[in-house]
C-alpha cells in the first residue's frame, strides 16, 4: 500500500478537501498490483494504452472492451478511468503500427484525450488473480456454480443432471444471448462442464474435448481448427457437446466481479461496471443497440 | 506426366520410361488440378496430399468446403476416395499433427480413411489465388449475383438493388442456407455496396474493406476481439455500416460446389461429386 500511502501523504500537505480529487490512475494501478496476489509481469498486453499514469481519476469505469460505446458509458457515469479486459486498439497487443493514419483510430484517440481518460488494459493479470482467475470467479457467480466447482480444477463442474439443450438455454437466459452457437445433440445429457471463457485455441481445445467432460464452453473459436474437432467428435460416436457465447459475453462478468475487487482497496472515486452490449444481432432478434452519438 | 488420362499399355519400345499405365493416381490427379488452376504458387502452400496414400487408384472425386469426418463418410458412399477439401482435415491451417500423438480422434478418422483407400487433398492457396479468385466465383453464383459485380476487376464487390443489412442478411440466409449468422450494425441500414471478404479474414484487411466505400462487408469470420469491436466503433461514430458473419463454411462453400464443376472439365474420365457440409451449429431459439 506504499502508493496509497504517498497518496494521502499528498492529500495532507496540500490541504485538500479530501483524497477524491487527487488519486491519481498510477496509484490505482499500483494498488490492484498489490492486491493481484502474486507478481506482475512485465512483457504481456497489459498497461496503459490512452492516458498517463498521473491522470487524477474522477471514477473508475470496469468493461469487457473499451469499445467507443462503453468509453461513452463511462463517461456517462463520471468515470474517466476505464479498466479493460479488451483492447481499445482492436488487436491483443494494441498494435498501432499500422493505423497511425486510421480515421476512426484518430476519432477514439482524440476522444479519449479530449476527455481526459485513461484506458488500461487488464487482461494478463486478472486471469493471474489469486486464489481464483478473475474472470472465472466472475462467471461462476454469475451462473451460480461457485458449488458445483471440482476441487481439483475450477474450470470444471458437475451440474445437476440437464440436456445440452438446456444447458445452453441457461446460459442464454443468464448472460441476456441472443446469438450463441452450439455443436452436438440438443437431448444429449450432459453432467460435467469444462469451461474455457473468451478465445479457446486449437490447442489446448482438443485437450479440454478430450477430458470427463460431457461439454466445453467456450467464448469463440475458428470453425476451421477447434469446431472441426467438435463435430468430428460428435462424428466418430462420441458424446460431447460444445457451445460458443461468443467473446465478450462469455467474459464480461469477471469485469463485473473486478469492479467489486477494486471497491475493496479504491474508496476515493466511484467504482463502476460498464456492461457492454452483444455485439452481434441475428434475423430471429434484429436489434440495434450502438449508441451513434458522439 | 504429359497424358495422364490415358491407361493404355505403353508401346514396347518405352521399356526405360517411366510411365504409368493402370488407374489414375491421386498424384497424377492432385499434380494436374494445381496445373490446370494456373495459380502462381506460393513460396508456402498449404496445398498437399495431407492424408492417404499418393498412389492409391482414384475410383472418384468427392470436393466439399471442409473434409470432417461426416463429409469423408459421405464421400466413401458414394464411392469417391479422393477428396478435394478447402479447409483442413486434420484441424489446423496447415494440417500440423504435431499435437496429434495419442489423440483418438486423429487415429479414428485416419483409420478411416486407411480402411477406404482414401486421399485427402488440401487444395485452398491455389484456388484463391487463381484469377479470378474460384471461391468468389463460385459464391457470386450461388447468390445470383454476378450480374451485380462492381468493378471487373474486383470478383467480390457487389453493387446490389436498394435493400437494408436486414434485407441482405435475409437473402444470405436464404440462399446460402445460412440459421446461425451474425450481424453487426443497425438492421435498417440502407445498403447498395457489398464487399464480401469470403472465408476468415484478418483484422487489417477487415479494417481496409470497411473503410472503402461500401455498406456492408460479408465475410465468414474475423476475430471478435479485433475487426468485429473496430466495426462496433465504426457505428458509434456515425458511420454508415454494416458487418456480416457468415460462418467459414457457408461463406466459401459456394466456391467448392464451383470447384466441382470446374474438376469435371480438368479430370473428365472419373466421376466428381460435390459433398456439402451441413451448418455446425444450431441456436437454442431455433429449437423451439
Amino acid at each position: 500500500m506504499l502508493a496509497a500511502g504517498a497518496a494521502a501523504a499528498a492529500v495532507a500537505t496540500t490541504a485538500r478537501p479530501s483524497s477524491a480529487g487527487s488519486l491519481t490512475a498510477g496509484e490505482v494501478i499500483e494498488r490492484m498490483k498489490q492486491h493481484i496476489g502474486g507478481p506482475w509481469r512485465e512483457g504481456g498486453v497489459d498497461g496503459f494504452k490512452a492516458g498517463t499514469p498521473d491522470t487524477v481519476v474522477t471514477g473508475v469505469a470496469t468493461t469487457m472492451m473499451a469499445t467507443f460505446d462503453a468509453l461513452k458509458g463511462a463517461l456517462a457515469q463520471g468515470c474517466n478511468m476505464v479498466i479493460t479486459h479488451e483492447p481499445t486498439y482492436w488487436s491483443h497487443p494494441d498494435t498501432l503500427t499500422y493505423i497511425q493514419d486510421d480515421p476512426l483510430y484518430r476519432v477514439k484517440h482524440a476522444f479519449l484525450e479530449k476527455h481526459n481518460m485513461v484506458s488500461y488494459h487488464l487482461h494478463d493479470h486478472w486471469h493471474a488473480l489469486k486464489p481464483v482467475d478473475g474472470i472465472d470467479m466472475g462467471t461462476m457467480q454469475r451462473m451460480g456454480w461457485m458449488r458445483y466447482m471440482h476441487t481439483d480444477n475450477p474450470r470444471m463442474f458437475t451440474l445437476p443432471p440437464q440436456t445440452l439443450l438446456s444447458l445452453a438455454r441457461d446460459f442464454q437466459k443468464k448472460m441476456n444471448d441472443r446469438t450463441l452457437r452450439v455443436v452436438g445433440d440438443p437431448a444429449m445429457p450432459v453432467r460435467i462442464v469444462y469451461e474455457s471463457w473468451g478465445n479457446c485455441s486449437q490447442f489446448p481445445g482438443t485437450q479440454f474435448m478430450n477430458t470427463e467432460a460431457d461439454v466445453l464452453v467456450i467464448g469463440e473459436a475458428q470453425d476451421w481448427d477447434l469446431v472441426e474437432y467438435a463435430r468430428d467428435l460428435v462424428s466418430s460416436g462420441k458424446k460431447k457437446g460444445l457451445i460458443l457465447l461468443g467473446h465478450v459475453l462469455s467474459e464480461q462478468w469477471g469485469m463485473k466481479y473486478c469492479a467489486d475487487w477494486l471497491k475493496g482497496f479504491v474508496t476515493e472515486v466511484p467504482i463502476k461496471f460498464v456492461r457492454i452490449i452483444e455485439p452481434f444481432w441475428n434475423l430471429r432478434h434484429p436489434v440495434f443497440e450502438i449508441n451513434t452519438r458522439i | 506426366m504429359a497424358n495422364p488420362t490415358v491407361a493404355a499399355p505403353a508401346p514396347a519400345n518405352s521399356f526405360f520410361r517411366v510411365q504409368h499405365t493402370g488407374p489414375l493416381t491421386a498424384l497424377q490427379i492432385t499434380d494436374k488440378i494445381m496445373a490446370q488452376s494456373g495459380a502462381p504458387g506460393r513460396a508456402k502452400t498449404v496445398d498437399r496430399i495431407t492424408a492417404g496414400d499418393p498412389t492409391a487408384a482414384v475410383a472418384g472425386i468427392a470436393v466439399t468446403a471442409m473434409a470432417t469426418f461426416d463429409s469423408l463418410k459421405a464421400a466413401a458412399a458414394a464411392n469417391c476416395n479422393l477428396v478435394v477439401t478447402y479447409e483442413p482435415v486434420w484441424w489446423m491451417d496447415d494440417d500440423s499433427l504435431d499435437r496429434m500423438e495419442g489423440d483418438e480422434l486423429f487415429a479414428a478418422k485416419r483409420d478411416f480413411i486407411q480402411t477406404h483407400e482414401m486421399v485427402v487433398f488440401n487444395f485452398h492457396d491455389h484456388w484463391r489465388d487463381r484469377t479470378p479468385d474460384g471461391i468468389a466465383v463460385g459464391m457470386a453464383k450461388a447468390l445470383g449475383w454476378e450480374g451485380y459485380l462492381a468493378d471487373a476487376s474486383r470478383p467480390a464487390t457487389f453493387r446490389l438493388p436498394s435493400t437494408t443489412l436486414f434485407g441482405v442478411a435475409k437473402e444470405l440466409h436464404t440462399k446460402l442456407g445460412d440459421r446461425t449468422m451474425r450481424m453487426v450494425g443497425d438492421p435498417r441500414l440502407k445498403v447498395r455496396t457489398v464487399a464480401a471478404s469470403w472465408g476468415n479474414t484478418d483484422q487489417i484487411t477487415m479494417i481496409h474493406l470497411l473503410n472503402e466505400a461500401v455498406d456492408v462487408v460479408i465475410c465468414g469470420y474475423t476475430h471478435e476481439w479485433e475487426a468485429v469491436e473496430y466495426a462496433q466503433d465504426m457505428i458509434a461514430i456515425g458511420d454508415k455500416k454494416g458487418l456480416v458473419l457468415l460462418g467459414d463454411v457457408k461463406s466459401v462453400e459456394g466456391g467448392m460446389k464451383y470447384c466441382a464443376d470446374w474438376l469435371k472439365t480438368v479430370v473428365t474420365d472419373i466421376p466428381v461429386t460435390f459433398v456439402p457440409v451441413a451448418e455446425p451449429y444450431w441456436n437454442p431459439a431455433d429449437l423451439g
